[in-house]
Order: C-alpha cells, then sequence, then structure tokens
C-alpha cells in the first residue's frame, strides 16, 4: 500500500504512538514489580521509597522463596496437574468426538444434546462440591483433574473438524478393516491434531493458572499447586507496609518477598510463552476458543 | 461426450465412489438393533464420556434441583434431610444482603462491559493499520502476556501498583507532595481497580477475535480506497469498521449473557471488609455461605437462581445474537 502522502504518515505516527503507550502501560507494571522485588530496605529508606530501578539489587526475597520447600512442592503439583489433567482430557474429549462424529451413529442426537446442554447449564459450586465430597475425592488432586476430564466445548470444536475432514479418509481406513480404536488412535488423533493441540494448550494454562478449585477441594497445604501457595503468600503478612520495615531492619521487607512471589509465579508462563505464542492465536482462529 | 465437459479421471472417482455413500445408506436402511449392534463398539469407546457427564455433570444439577428445596445440614446425608419446599427461595428473598448482593453482581458486570468492550476494539483496528510488520508483531506480543497470567499473579501486581507503603502510584503521589491513600482499602476505588486490572489483562487477548474477523478483509479493497483518495480515518470508517461489526454486536450480545457472572475469581482476591458492600457478588457469596459457613442448602438455592437466570439470558442473547448479526453460538 502507499503511505506516501503526508495525512498518511501522520496516521502513522499517531497509531504507533497510541499502540505503543498501551503496549508501555502492559509491560511497566511487570517491570515495577520485577524492581521492587530486588530492593532492599536500606535501598527503600535511602531513596525514600521511591525505587524503579534499584542500584543495588538485593537478591534475599528470592534465596527466602526458592529455599522453602512448600514452594518446590506446590510447583512439583502444578506440574502434575498441567501435565496430567490435559492428558486425560484430550484423550477423552476427542474419544466423545470421534464418536459423535459418526453420522450413523444411533442415539448421535441426544448423546449431542446431552453435551452440548452441559455448556448452557451448569449446577453450581455448592452441589459440585457436594458430588466431589460423595466420590471421595476432597482431599485428593484427582479431584482438580476428574472436574475437567472432558472439554464440552472442545469436544464440539473437534467434532466438526473430524466431521470436515476429507471425505473418503475415514472410510478407506475402515476398509483395511481397521477397528474403532486403530481408527482413533491412527486416523482420527494424528488428523486432528491441530484442534487438539489448540484446546490442549489452552488446557495447559488453564490448569496452571487455577487456585480457586484448590482452595474448595483440597484442605492439606501440602497439596496445594503453586498459584494457591502464591496466594497465601500475598495475604500474609498484610501488616502496614512502612510499619514493617521500621520495626525489622532485616535484609528482606515483606513487600519485596511479596513482588518475588509474584515474579516467581509469572517466571514458568514467561519462560515458555515466547515459544507457544504462536500457536495460542492459531488456536483462537481455528474456533478452539471461546470469543 | 468431450473430454472437455466430462469430469476427469479422479474426480469422477471421488463424486461416485461407492465409499462414499454406498455404506451409509445400507446402515441407515437396516433395522434400529442391527444399527446398534454394528455400532457397538462405537458405544463402548463412549462409556467413559458418558460416565463423566453423569457424574460430574448431571449429577450434580439433580443434586442442586435436590438440595435447593430441602434443609441439608453437616453430617445428614441429601436424602435423608428434610423437604422444605420454597422456603430457601423466600429466606433468600427476605435476607438482607442478597438485594446488596444481586445489585452489585448486574452492576458490575455492566461496568466491566462499559468500559472493557471498546478498547480491545479500538486497539484491534490501530493494529490491523499499522504499516509496521516486525515492530506490529513485537507489540502484540507484549500486549498479550497479561492474559496468560492467573488472578493470583494480577492481584500481587495490582498490589504492588496501588498499596500504601510502596505501591508505584503512592509513591508518586508521595512525591508530588500528596498524601499516601489506602487505594485497596477504598470502597470508592474498589471498582475502578478491579475493572481497571481486568482490563490491564484482557485487552490484548480480546483484539484476536476482532483481527481474526479483519483478516479475512480484502486488501484490494484498501487500495482502490486509497487510490480514489480516501484518507486513513475515510477508510475505517467505510471498510474496517464495517467489516467487523457483525463480530462486535456478536461479542456485545454474548457478554450480556453472562451478566449474573461478575468474575467471582478475581472479586474473591480482590476484595476485604472495607469494601464489601460494593464488592460482594454472587459468586463469592455463595462461596462464603455454602462452603465457609456450611449453608448448603441456601448457597444451592441462589446459585440455581444464577444458574436458571443466566440460562434464560444466554438463550434470549444468542437469538438476538443471530438475529442482528448472523452470528450465534448455535
Amino acid at each position: 500500500m502507499m503511505y506516501r502522502s503526508r495525512s498518511e504518515r501522520t496516521y502513522q505516527i499517531v497509531i504507533h504512538a497510541i499502540v505503543l503507550l498501551v503496549v508501555a502501560s502492559a509491560v511497566f507494571p511487570l517491570l515495577y514489580v520485577l524492581g521492587m522485588s530486588l530492593t532492599g530496605p536500606a535501598e527503600m529508606m535511602s531513596r525514600n521509597y521511591f525505587v524503579i530501578i534499584p542500584h543495588d539489587p538485593v537478591w534475599a526475597a528470592y534465596e527466602r522463596i526458592l529455599s522453602s520447600p512448600l514452594i518446590w512442592r506446590s510447583f512439583g503439583i502444578s506440574v502434575f496437574r498441567s501435565f496430567v489433567g490435559p492428558a486425560l482430557m484430550l484423550m477423552l474429549t476427542a474419544t466423545g468426538a470421534y464418536v459423535l462424529s459418526v453420522r450413523t451413529l444411533p442415539g448421535r442426537n441426544f448423546l449431542l444434546l446431552l453435551v452440548v446442554s452441559t455448556i448452557l447449564f451448569n449446577a453450581g459450586l455448592i452441589p459440585t462440591y457436594l458430588v466431589v465430597k460423595q466420590l471421595g475425592l476432597v482431599n485428593s488432586l484427582w479431584s482438580l483433574i476428574a472436574l475437567y476430564l472432558v472439554d464440552s466445548f472442545g469436544l464440539l470444536v473437534i467434532k466438526i473438524f473430524i466431521e470436515n475432514l476429507p471425505d473418503g479418509l475415514i472410510e478407506a481406513a475402515k476398509m483395511d478393516g481397521a477397528g474403532e480404536l486403530q481408527m482413533l488412535a491412527r486416523v482420527v488423533i494424528p488428523l486432528a491434531a491441530p484442534a487438539l493441540a489448540a484446546i490442549g494448550l489452552f488446557s495447559i494454562v488453564f490448569h496452571w493458572n487455577s487456585w480457586f478449585d484448590a482452595m474448595v477441594y483440597l484442605n492439606n497445604a501440602h497439596l496445594f499447586p503453586m498459584q494457591l501457595i502464591l496466594k497465601n503468600m500475598l495475604a500474609s503478612a498484610s501488616s502496614d507496609a512502612m510499619e514493617s520495615l521500621i520495626l525489622n531492619g532485616n535484609a528482606v521487607t515483606p513487600e519485596s518477598m511479596k513482588m518475588a512471589t509474584v515474579v516467581v509465579g509469572t517466571l514458568p508462563i514467561l519462560l515458555v510463552y515466547p515459544f507457544l505464542q504462536k500457536y495460542f492465536v492459531q488456536g483462537v482462529y481455528v474456533g478452539a476458543v471461546k470469543g | 461426450m468431450s473430454v472437455k465437459g466430462g469430469k476427469t479421471g479422479p474426480e469422477a472417482a471421488t463424486a461416485e465412489s461407492p465409499l462414499r455413500k454406498g455404506p451409509t445408506d445400507a446402515v441407515l436402511r437396516a433395522s434400529i438393533w442391527k444399527r446398534i449392534h454394528s455400532h457397538r463398539n462405537l458405544y463402548f469407546l463412549f462409556i467413559p464420556v458418558f460416565a463423566y457427564f453423569v457424574l460430574f455433570k448431571y449429577w450434580p444439577i439433580l443434586l442442586a434441583w435436590v438440595v435447593a428445596f430441602k434443609d441439608l445440614q453437616l453430617g445428614s446425608g441429601v436424602f435423608r434431610s428434610e423437604w422444605i419446599g420454597w422456603q430457601n427461595f423466600k429466606d433468600i428473598f427476605y435476607s438482607p444482603d442478597i438485594p446488596n448482593v444481586i445489585r452489585n453482581t448486574v452492576e458490575i458486570s455492566l461496568l466491566r462491559l462499559a468500559v472493557g468492550f471498546l478498547p480491545p476494539i479500538i486497539l484491534a483496528i490501530l493494529f490491523h493499520d499499522m504499516a509496521t510488520r516486525r515492530l506490529k508483531k513485537w507489540l502484540q506480543t507484549f500486549v498479550y502476556i497479561p492474559h496468560f497470567f492467573s488472578w493470583v499473579i494480577v492481584y500481587g501486581v495490582v498490589f504492588g501498583f496501588f498499596s500504601v507503603g510502596f505501591g508505584f502510584v503512592n509513591n508518586v503521589l508521595s512525591g508530588l507532595g500528596m498524601e499516601r491513600h489506602e487505594f485497596l482499602l477504598d470502597s470508592a476505588w474498589f471498582r475502578p481497580i478491579l475493572i481497571g486490572s481486568a482490563l490491564w489483562k484482557e485487552i490484548g487477548w480480546s483484539t484476536i477475535i476482532y483481527l481474526a474477523a479483519l483478516a479475512t478483509v480484502d486488501a484490494q479493497l484498501y487500495e482502490a480506497a486509497v487510490i480514489d483518495g480516501a484518507g486513513p480515518l475515510k477508510r475505517m470508517r467505510h471498510i474496517t469498521i464495517p467489516s467487523i461489526l457483525s463480530v462486535v454486536t456478536f461479542v456485545l450480545c454474548l457478554s450480556l449473557g453472562s451478566l449474573l457472572s461478575a468474575g467471582g475469581e478475581q472479586i474473591l482476591l480482590f476484595y476485604n471488609d472495607a469494601v464489601f458492600q460494593t464488592a460482594d457478588v454472587i459468586d463469592t457469596w455463595v462461596y462464603r455461605e455454602g462452603l465457609a459457613r456450611l449453608q448448603f442448602s441456601l448457597a444451592t438455592a441462589v446459585g440455581l437462581f444464577q444458574s436458571v437466570i443466566g440460562l434464560g439470558l444466554v438463550i434470549g442473547s444468542n437469538f438476538v445474537a443471530k438475529r442482528l448479526s448472523g452470528r450465534g453460538i448455535w
């Protein structure tokens, strides 16, 4: 396109300025948090509490957090649920999608209605809690996995994906004598891989970021995922910031502890995000995500 | 027949292939029991999925309708506890806090919509119009990041920004010679901070649905408009905006469908005793009364009320969305 005229150039400058401003305000709070997490009490005092980039970074807050066994344990639990949860979910969701994509299946419409209805109507927190309790899953990590074993919306997306596969692919495999399970494993899953990958990625992020379900269904802190531990760390020591600074002159302020907690919580996401961003965006284009 | 008019080899084969229609018709003509029998392996495969829906979706829905009309106490089983008819619902609507909770829910939802709806649309249009390729990609990458953070992290960032002792905003205030302010304990600031931080989290990511719609616009339209002498604003008005209008309508209708869920997970983290009056919504009330104070039946009744109204809203908004934009979720 041609952007030679002056009005075109002015427009480009203006929109770049606005977008840069938006992006700066998306990023700046994170940098501020990072700066605070590295600011020691001495520098806080000497620079009158206004520090954006610490001149003399103090790593004590990180040393304390990373030496806490609870954090490492919760990290392991988050990793566990973020892999096992999505893996099982994908298996069941793909199976359901494949079965419901078979047009000749008697009762197909009834089963489809069974799935779709749950997108529109949910039972609410308390009845779900009562069921988890009846099943003996309270205080078990499996509650956090079992509750999301099928993604109804994802199932519909994959079902449509399978239905749109080139005609004859599935029939040809059937003619070769493949059983249903073989069909699923060797034909449907490889072909539906893009849609499955997108749904799986979002499920990983969902599991990684969840804390409320853990707070509801677990009461043993040894089972808490990382986000819930971080939440508890942020909520504790809510005493007035300045007061605690003056009272104890040790190397770590509760503020830098909290901010270091936030940084530790963002780090795993920031480390994988650059490599996966492309797939997340594609996922939306595939229609794998609700708008 | 001439070679030109007839179908070429492979095309003809697929169009009239017995593989495509033959088995289907044959199966459809068979009796229902034969059809079920011939699909038995598929039903076996579906068992785990079916079990999930029964156990974790339909059993809770059944319990919701039962428990809401019973007086369920801790220790007494669901089916042994006493039926009390509509008593829970009467208690709810005569209780002092529920009207306030419902009002807060609707107000916060509407505020979220009023503040959060337009900025992503504008940002998407600006991204779309940016002539720089590389820079644009980089900026998009950065602005999407907060979407992938949990609300816990977002709360931590908000705390870092607004807390009294070291928050950035308070540091600026005190630097300007003004007094530090307890933003997080001020009920007048609760909603602006809640909604502002949600906008911070989602503004970038919410552009994607609009960018996806804009990606389908024919670039030749813009080129023709440039040749005709249309400036950037004219092109925005006559090409860009019309081409996302149906998506905009669709998203707007869908957000109206979730009027009764005001983002309980975020509020649960952000609220405190000082801002309770303006902050408490249905989700947070259900969590507190139901699980912290073990008022199972009362909380179930409120949840059921929320789900039923929510269902009506979703169906209604989908109907309107289809009417106005030609697309719906079903």
